[in-house]
């Protein structure tokens, strides 16, 4: 320890040092000298014995510091200093470098950093490498999904052994207002242990009591989110206290949470909640009592020491006696726990997101490995060009430990800085997939933080990355027998013919790369044409859809259903406007609505749970707008009221379902409960795909909203013209009739189905598999280029000779032309034969198009063949142009 | 090999420093080497820079210090002397030479036939 302490100080002081050492080494010599005077030599052989006694006054000087200080410091410095010089010399050259390797560890850090909010990153509460989700799947094959509420209180109640706490929320879209302006919030409705089990404090105010708001219709507070608090009421204290209304119930603002807590949920961040004992004011009255209905999102902490399996096992337990005493919600109901960093963003994703996952690493960690293969041939092709002064570096006594240091720090440094310049590069994405809106009108909110395990990552990858590029170059060189190089005079032998290998090697390595990820990029791009042709049973062009919410400005049914009636009078009026009707939910839209169907007169087998069908709420012209075929009997008409027979009209896939080999119009239904009420049948529609693009549709039914009142509305409007250019219009209907009447999510129909149930996921998939297959195309043209052109350099004076003795330009063209088609042609059979193993991973993720798609693939291997060609058309056509008396005179 | 060699010569020196400090007192660089040379009766040839390698490596370990003063014919000249830590070391180090000279004397004794001569 004082060792080191005092090699550290002797490495800083070494100037004072060495002149101690100066004068000590001149005493020593004087001594000597005047000794051998008094032996009775004459001074000069006195000075000359002294000196051949000491042995080599340098080698003492050099051996005494290398003692002393930290020789391997001093020499990392200097090849430091010497790469910073070399490198800022050739700016090309490390401007290339640096833009790629920036680019490769840029795209590594972006799905890195991704990964890292998906994966990894714990949420910012209590215990949270203890934090489970629980979720219950319904049967046995499909996705874990939110449990009801009646279920959540009685795991909870039974699970004291396996979880220190339990709790839970549910996200719901709702109104707030305050002073005359209100606002769309995502809210989460919270049980009253929800702030304390998380150990979140108030950032201002205070967050909910124990046993506030845990009955139903009680609890009238609201804790405000942070970012929703500063943006709403530009961060102002005195907002406690005050009262607001929440979907038309008054509320007190009692306090804020602290600004890193986003929320319980993973991609939006809240903008508020509330105890869930305000959701007994709301429209589902059923949340408390029905089993059937699964809203709740549940949070449980394990006890420390508590596996995961085990509390599997307990939950089992729990879950098998819910199923005996509720066989009808809970038979065949299947209870699952999950880490909670593996149930984001939703449990249903802790299956596939791996698979994903992994995908998406392997891809980038490709475009990582071309752009290192990349900058290895640069740096291949520079050592060639510096050949001599390795030579010459070698003669004069660097060891080749010593040149292959050197070349390291060198191709170590650009990899740093390429890392510092791909940190950059990644994060910024992640900050511009934080405003895309896959949910309407509410922003994506990805909690994007450089922490420590992207920090690590990064660093990671730009160190591999400094020795992946720099190794094979550097090896080459420190092995090279240099003597010939000197003797030479300037024509070396790296890259010599018959030494071509490597680089060719290199170049074969990096078009095979490139083509996988161009294999990949057309799969996932093909898959959403695909996907975007799919016959979605409606249709969505030339329509525009306006949201409103007379229920935020408090508007009572009566007067709500009014307004409606006289907006789609209006707005029938208008020109352009073919048809106009009212929903609750559009088709593919982030929010619907679901409950358990019972058939009248078929009481459902015990063994058998009640099946669940989604509903929405629409007006009569509804079919017509989104152009939904009617099979069988009737749409709705203005005859359906509040006060006449209740009716409903169900898609093909439930009439079959509940009704096989029967007329389904006429048959009655319930959607509340096995005794009733019930609803009439009265006409079947074409199954449409409103709820999931790519599963086979399931029971869907609709009411008359005069029969199934929400007061969320989205108007739908079928024109004949651009349906955007109809949206001003349409929005001063709305402001005639209430000025302070807020409308959200103007857009056409083709729009909305770019959400997150949409085409959002393929759009993104495609979007990136396809941006790291033109980073993957340009990082190929760039490798053969090089190689091409600078072979064709080194082979000036052979090509010269060739034209001397009558070779024509043509010939001399297709000369080079042939080295790169060859090259590209082994890299593309290679690749093809890689990509035919890797696109296997990516089937799952494909839609409608084959893994071993053969458009796909020959088309991206014509498009990478062809770029090449072009990346050489420019040095073969230089070679060609070469004069042959000018080539031969070079040398 | 080389690194052997200088390895050995290395812990060599090491401790003849030590002992001459030991034995003599305080000296400068100059005055060690001639001691070791006298001593050893001009065996070893010891290249006399190679001795301020040395003496760093023993003062960064604290084992001799060094003072500037005056030498013989008053010139200016750093000093070494040996510290308590450097004695200790010393006496270690001198065992272990003893025993090692023990066991290699009586190793190489051994004659033919396999008796101690």
């Amino acid at each position: 320890m004082r060792t080191l302490v005092a090699h550290i100080t002797a490495f800083f002081r070494k100037r004072e040092l060495d002149r101690d050492l100066d004068q000590e080494l001149a005493v020593h010599l004087d001594l000597a000298i005047e000794d051998n005077i008094r032996r009775g030599l004459s001074p000069e052989d006195a000075r000359r014995e002294a000196l051949v006694r000491f042995g080599g006054v340098e080698a003492a000087k050099e051996h005494h510091r290398d003692a002393r200080g930290l020789p391997w410091l001093d020499s990392l410095l200097q090849d430091v200093r010497y790469a910073l010089r070399t490198l800022r010399r050739d700016a090309a050259f490390t401007t290339v470098a640096l833009l790629i390797l920036a680019l490769g560890i840029g795209a590594n850090t972006a799905v890195f950093s991704l990964g890292n909010v998906f994966l990894f990153r714990p949420l910012p509460v209590k215990d949270a490498d203890r934090l489970t989700v629980v979720a219950v799947q319904r049967k046995a094959d499909s996705d874990p999904d939110q449990v009801s509420y009646p279920d959540y209180l009685d795991y909870r109640a039974h699970s004291s052994a396996i979880f220190t706490g339990m709790t839970g929320y549910d996200i719901s879209i709702v109104g707030l207002g305050y002073r005359g302006h209100a606002d769309r919030l995502i809210m989460s409705y919270v049980p009253s242990n929800f702030f304390s089990m998380l150990g979140i404090r108030p950032a201002l105010g205070r967050l909910i009591n124990p046993g506030e708001g845990d009955a139903p219709k009680t609890g009238p507070v609201v804790v405000l989110g942070h970012s929703y608090w500063e943006k709403r009421f530009g961060g102002d204290p005195n907002v406690i206290g005050r009262t607001a209304s929440l979907d038309g119930t008054a509320v007190t603002v009692i306090g804020v949470v602290p600004k890193e807590f986003l929320g319980p949920y993973n991609l939006v961040e809240m903008d508020g909640y509330a105890p869930i004992g305000m959701l007994g004011f709301g429209s589902n009255p059923d949340f408390f009592t029905s089993r059937a209905d699964h809203e709740m999102r549940v949070l449980a902490t394990l006890k420390p020491g508590v596996s995961i399996p085990r509390a599997q096992a307990a939950l089992n337990v729990i879950g098998q006696r819910l199923a005996q005493e509720y066989p009808h919600a809970d038979q065949g109901q299947r209870v699952r726990v999950f880490s909670e960093p593996k149930a984001r963003p939703e449990p249903a994703a802790a299956d596939a997101k791996f698979l994903v996952a992994s995908v998406f690493l392997l891809m980038v960690g490709l475009v990582l490995v071309v752009a290192c293969l990349n900058v290895a041939n640069l740096l291949l092709a520079r050592a060639a060009a510096r050949e001599k002064e390795f030579a010459i570096r070698a003669a004069i006594g660097a060891g080749r430990g010593r040149l292959l240091r050197q070349l390291l720090t060198e191709s170590m440094l650009l990899a740093l800085a390429g890392g510092v310049g791909g940190a950059i590069l990644g994060n910024s994405v992640g900050y511009l997939l934080n405003g895309l809106r896959p949910l309407g009108d509410l922003p994506l909110r990805l909690a994007f933080v450089f922490d420590w395990r992207v920090f690590t990552y990064v660093a990671g990858t730009a160190l591999l990355a400094g020795i992946l590029a720099g190794l094979a170059p550097a090896l080459r060189v420190s092995r090279t027998d240099l003597n010939p190089a000197l003797r030479e005079g300037g024509r070396g032998l790296i890259g010599e013919s018959g030494r071509h290998w490597l680089r060719n090697g290199l170049v074969i390595a990096q078009v095979a790369g490139s083509l996988i990820l161009l294999v990949a990029a057309g799969l996932f791009t093909r898959s959403l044409t695909r996907a975007e042709s799919i016959d979605l049973g409606f249709d969505p062009h030339n329509v525009l859809n306006v949201s409103l919410d007379p229920g935020l400005q408090g508007y009572t049914q009566p007067r709500a259903e009014a307004l409606c009636r006289e907006l789609l009078r209006r707005t029938q009026a208008l020109p352009g406007v073919q048809s106009a009707s009212l929903a609750f939910s559009i088709p593919l839209g982030y929010y619907d609505n679901g409950a358990p169907v019972y058939a009248e007169a078929q009481a459902p087998s015990p063994s058998h749970q009640v099946p669940g069908a989604s509903l929405n709420a629409v007006s009569p012209d509804y079919f017509t707008t989104l152009r939904i075929r009617i099979l069988e009997g009737r749409a709705f008409t203005d005859a359906d009221t509040a006060t006449s027979g209740p009716v409903a009209i169900v898609n093909q896939t439930m009439a079959e379902r509940l009704w096989p080999h029967q007329d389904a119009v006429g048959q009655r239904f319930s959607y509340k409960a096995a005794a009733g009420p019930f609803v009439t049948v009265v006409g079947v529609v074409h199954d449409a795909k409103v709820t999931s693009l790519l599963d086979a549709p399931g029971m869907y039914f609709y009411l008359p909203q005069t029969q199934d009142y929400h007061s969320t509305h989205v108007l739908q409007v079928r024109t004949a013209v651009p349906p955007e250019s109809l949206a001003p219009a349409v929005e001063g209907l709305l402001r005639q009739l209430d000025p302070n009447l807020p409308v959200y999510e103007v857009m056409s129909m083709d729009k909305s189905l770019q959400g997150a149930n949409g085409f959002f996921l393929f759009k993104v998939g495609a979007s990136f598999a396809g941006t790291l297959g033109v980073l993957g195309l340009l990082l190929a043209v760039v490798g053969v280029y090089g190689v091409v052109s600078y072979s064709a350099s080194r082979r000036r004076h052979e090509l010269g000779i060739r034209m001397a003795l009558g070779a024509r330009r043509v010939t001399i063209f297709r000369l080079v032309i042939r080295q790169a088609v060859l090259l590209v042609g082994f890299g593309i059979a290679l690749g093809l034969v890689a990509a035919l193993g890797v696109s296997r991973l990516l089937a799952s993720l494909l839609v409608d198009v084959s893994a071993s798609d053969p458009v796909t693939f020959v088309g991206v291997s014509a498009m990478l063949m062809a770029a090449a060609l072009l990346a050489c058309f420019i040095p073969a056509h230089r070679a060609a142009r070469v004069e042959p008396m000018a080539a031969l005179r070079d040398q | 090999m080389a690194n052997q060699k200088l390895d050995l010569l290395q812990g060599t020196l090491d401790v003849m420093v030590l002992q001459t400090l030991h034995a003599i007192g305080p000296l400068h660089g100059y005055g060690i080497a001639r001691r070791i040379e006298q001593i050893s009766g001009n065996q070893v040839l010891l290249n006399q820079g190679t001795i301020y390698a040395s003496l760093v490596r023993l003062q960064q370990r604290g084992w001799i210090a060094a003072e500037w003063g005056a030498s013989d014919n008053n010139r200016k000249a750093k000093f070494y002397s040996i510290t308590r830590n450097g004695r200790k070391q010393l006496a270690a180090d001198a065992a272990h030479w003893h025993r090692l000279a023990d066991v290699m004397g009586r190793m190489l004794a051994m004659s033919p036939g396999g008796e101690t001569r």
